[in-house]
C-alpha cells in the first residue's frame, strides 16, 4: 500500500477583529495547524500595530495539485450585479 | 487505445489543460484500463493524469490519499429493486467496510474501495442492471425524479419509462462523454417538486397544455441551476415538451451545453454560466436550432415543494396499496441494514426501494392487509421510522472530514448527534425544519437550500483548534425559491447544539400556526434574527 501522499494545500482563512471588520487571510500549509500559524505570521508582518483578532478560522482549503486554484477574495467595495 | 471524436472546439488553443487531456483520452476510457492495468498491478501504477478520468467510472479517491476510493452508483429516479439493494450491500460488506451511503442526488455511495476490488464491483453491479459509469465527471450523472414514479397520487404521470429512456440513451454514450463540466438532469411529475428542479442543470417539471383542443400532460423545462460556491437558480424555458419529446429536449440541452458550453475556464464552465450569457430566450432561440418547434409553455402543475419528504403510510395511486417513507439518519446504513430493507421490501411490498434526494429511502406497494405488520416490524419501529422526531427526521449532512480531501470538519456524525440533541431540547414543530450541514462550501450536503444551513470552518481558540459552523437562514426550493442567508458569527461546534436550540424557540414562540420556518425568516427579517444570534452569544460569552 501507498505511503499516503503529503498534500498541499491554499487555505483561505478568516480573522475577525473589532466592529464586525474582517480581514482574508491566503497561505499554502500542508496542514491546519501551519496554515493557522502562517497565517498569524502574515498578519503580524503586514501590520506596524497587529490588530486584536477577535477569532481566526479556516474556511476553506483546495488542493494545490493542479495549476490556478485561487480564491475571490470580495471587499466591501464589491458588489454584485 | 484512445477513443476520442473530434470535437470542434479540438484546435482551440484556450480551452484548459483537464479539456486538453479529455482529447487525449476521454474520460470513459479509463474504465478500460482500471480493469486491465490499474486493478492488476496496483494503486501505485495508477497514472496521475488517468485519476481525475476515475470519475467517469463514477470513482473517487477518498481522504486520505491513501489507496482508498469512493464510489457512488447511479439510482436513476432512486428506484431499485430488492435484488439490486443485495447486491449493492454485498459490495459494501465484502470491500466497502459495511457502509452504505444515500447521497442528496439518490445515488449510493461507497467507501474504502481499493483498486484491486473494482472491476469485481463493475460486474456485480452488471449482473443486476446498476452501474456507476458517469456517476462522477464531466458528463450526464444520475438522473434523480420522484422515487415513487408509477404509484404516486401526486404525480400527473409515470415518468419511470422517460427515465429509463434518458438513462439509456446517455449513459455511456460517446457523442455526451466529454461535456463541458457535471450536468444534471431532473426528471419529477410529481406536483411538490419531488425533483429539486431549480438546482439542476436541465429538469423537467409537470405542466399541461391545451393544443387542438386537447388537453395534454407534460412537462416544462428548466435549464442552469446549481449550487457549489456560487449557486445560481434555473430558469424556465418558454416550452412546453410532451412526455415523447423529453428525450429530443434533453439530447438538445445537452448538445448545446456540449458545443456551446465554456471550456476555458473550469470554474466558469456549468450550465448556469451559459444561461445567465444568453438568458432564457436565446436559450430557447437555440434549443429549437436543434430540437425543431416546441410548443410555448403552459400551465405550471407544481403546486409546492416538500422537498423529497416521504414519511409516514400513505395510498398509492392503486387503491388499496399503500408505499413506506422511512427516515435514514443523515442517509447513513450498514451492509445488514439495507438487507434487512431489502426484505422488508420483498415481503410487505413489490420488492422495490425508493432512494429520496433526502437521504431517506421508501418501501413502495404494501397491501392494506399487511400494512399494521410492518408498522411493527422492529427494524420499523427503532431504526428507520416512519414518523422520526422533527430534528433527525430533516437532518441532512455531507460527509465530511471523514472521508472528504475539501472538507474542513466533521459533518455527518455531528449532525446526527446535534439534531438527537435538538429532538431533546428545542421544541417538537408541527412543521420540518430542515437543517443541512457541509464541511466546506462546495454544498454537497446542499447547505443553500436549507431552512438552517451550517456550514464548517475551523477556528483557533486558547484550547487549540475547533470546529466552528457558520448559520444561514430561511432556503426554499418551489414558487418562492431561494437560497438562504448567512448570519454574522461563527458558532463553535460545542455551542451549536444549545444556540439552535435557542433561536429554534424563539421561532417556535414567534411563528404563526403553520408558517415554515423560511416564511418567518421573510416576515420578520434577518436583521431581527441577527439580533437574537447576537443576544444568545452575549449572553453565553458572560
Ligand atoms: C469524497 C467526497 C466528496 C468530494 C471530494 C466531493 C466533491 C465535490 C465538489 C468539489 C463539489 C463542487 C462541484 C462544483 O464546484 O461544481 C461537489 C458538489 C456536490 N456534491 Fe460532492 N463530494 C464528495 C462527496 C459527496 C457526497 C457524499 C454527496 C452526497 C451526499 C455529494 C453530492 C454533491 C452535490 C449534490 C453537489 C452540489 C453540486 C451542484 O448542484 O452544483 N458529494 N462535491
Ligand atoms: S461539502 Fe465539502 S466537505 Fe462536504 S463532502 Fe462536499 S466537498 Fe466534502
Amino acid at each position: 500500500m501507498a505511503e499516503p501522499e503529503k498534500e498541499f494545500y491554499l487555505y483561505k482563512l478568516e480573522a475577525v477583529l473589532p466592529a464586525d471588520r474582517l480581514l482574508t487571510v491566503i497561505v499554502i500549509a500542508d496542514s491546519d495547524e501551519k496554515a493557522f500559524a502562517y497565517a498569524e505570521n502574515n498578519i503580524v508582518r503586514h501590520t506596524i500595530v497587529p490588530p486584536k483578532i477577535e477569532q481566526l478560522g479556516i474556511v476553506q482549503k483546495k488542493p494545490l495539485g493542479r495549476g490556478g486554484v485561487g480564491y475571490v477574495v470580495e471587499t466591501s467595495q464589491f458588489a454584485d450585479s | 487505445m484512445a477513443n476520442v471524436r473530434q470535437w470542434k472546439w479540438a484546435d482551440d488553443p484556450t480551452i484548459n489543460d483537464m479539456e486538453q487531456a479529455k482529447l487525449v483520452k476521454d474520460g470513459l476510457d479509463v474504465i478500460e484500463t482500471i480493469v486491465e492495468k490499474y486493478s492488476k498491478e496496483g494503486y501505485d501504477s495508477i497514472e496521475k493524469t488517468d485519476m481525475d478520468r476515475f470519475k467517469w467510472a463514477g470513482v473517487y479517491q477518498q481522504r486520505p490519499k491513501d489507496g482508498h476510493f469512493m464510489m457512488r452508483v447511479r439510482i436513476p429516479s432512486g428506484i431499485l429493486s430488492s435484488q439490486q439493494a443485495r447486491a449493492l450491500a454485498g459490495i459494501a460488506r465484502d470491500y466497502g467496510r459495511d457502509l452504505i451511503d444515500v447521497t442528496t442526488r439518490q445515488a449510493i455511495q461507497f467507501h474504502w474501495l481499493t483498486i484491486e476490488t473494482i472491476p469485481d464491483i463493475f460486474e456485480r453491479l452488471k449482473a443486476v442492471g446498476l452501474s456507476s459509469f458517469e456517476a462522477c465527471g464531466d458528463c450526464p450523472r444520475t438522473i434523480v425524479g420522484n422515487p415513487l414514479a408509477g404509484i404516486d397520487p401526486n404525480e400527473v404521470l409515470d415518468t419511470r419509462p422517460i427515465v429509463k429512456e434518458l438513462e439509456q440513451f446517455f449513459v455511456l454514450n460517446r457523442d455526451f462523454s466529454n461535456l463541458p463540466r457535471k450536468y444534471k438532469m431532473s426528471i419529477s411529475a410529481n406536483v411538490y417538486n419531488t425533483g429539486h428542479a431549480e438546482i439542476n442543470d436541465l429538469a423537467f417539471t409537470p405542466a399541461k397544455k391545451t393544443i387542438n383542443g386537447e388537453e395534454v400532460i407534460g412537462f416544462h423545462v428548466w435549464v442552469g441551476g446549481g449550487l457549489s460556491a456560487k449557486p445560481y437558480l434555473a430558469q424556465k424555458l418558454d416550452v412546453f415538451c410532451r412526455p415523447d419529446e423529453v428525450l429530443k429536449v434533453a439530447i438538445g440541452v445537452t448538445t448545446l451545453f456540449r458545443d456551446f458550453g465554456y471550456r476555458q475556464k473550469r470554474t466558469h464552465a456549468r450550465l448556469k454560466f451559459l444561461v445567465a450569457d444568453w438568458g432564457a430566450d436565446k436559450f430557447k432561440e437555440e434549443l429549437l436550432k436543434v430540437t425543431g418547434p416546441l410548443e410555448s409553455r403552459g400551465e405550471d402543475l407544481t403546486q409546492g415543494w416538500k422537498a423529497g419528504y416521504f414519511y409516514g403510510i400513505h395510498e398509492q395511486k392503486q387503491k388499496g396499496f399503500y408505499y413506506a417513507g422511512l427516515s435514514v439518519p443523515v442517509g447513513r446504513m450498514s451492509a445488514q441494514e439495507f438487507e434487512q430493507l431489502a426484505d422488508l421490501a420483498e415481503r410487505y411490498g413489490d420488492g422495490t426501494i425508493g432512494t429520496c434526494n433526502s437521504q431517506n429511502v421508501l418501501i413502495r406497494n404494501i397491501p392494506a392487509d399487511k400494512v399494521d405488520a410492518f408498522q411493527s416490524e422492529e427494524l420499523i419501529v427503532n431504526r428507520f421510522k416512519l414518523q422520526p422526531n422533527t430534528y433527525v427526521g430533516y437532518a441532512v449532512s455531507c460527509t465530511g472530514t471523514e472521508y472528504c480531501n475539501l472538507a474542513i470538519v466533521e459533518t455527518k456524525e455531528r449532525m446526527r448527534r446535534l439534531a438527537e440533541y435538538l429532538d431533546r431540547t428545542a421544541p417538537q414543530l408541527d412543521t420540518p425544519l430542515r437543517l443541512h450541514m457541509v464541511g466546506c462550501p462546495n454544498s454537497c450536503g446542499q447547505r443553500q437550500i436549507a431552512d438552517i444551513g451550517l456550514q464548517g470552518a475551523l477556528v483557533k481558540t486558547e484550547n487549540g483548534m475547533v470546529d466552528a459552523f457558520d448559520i444561514y437562514i430561511g432556503g426554499t426550493l418551489g414558487e418562492n425559491a431561494r437560497f438562504n442567508k448567512k448570519l454574522n458569527g461563527r458558532i463553535e461546534a460545542e455551542q451549536l447544539g444549545p444556540v439552535l436550540a435557542q433561536l429554534i424557540g424563539v421561532f417556535a414562540e414567534e411563528r404563526v400556526p403553520g408558517e415554515a420556518y423560511w416564511q418567518y425568516v421573510d416576515r420578520v427579517g434577518v436583521e431581527h434574527i441577527q439580533a437574537q444570534l447576537d443576544a444568545i452569544r452575549s449572553a453565553d460569552a458572560v
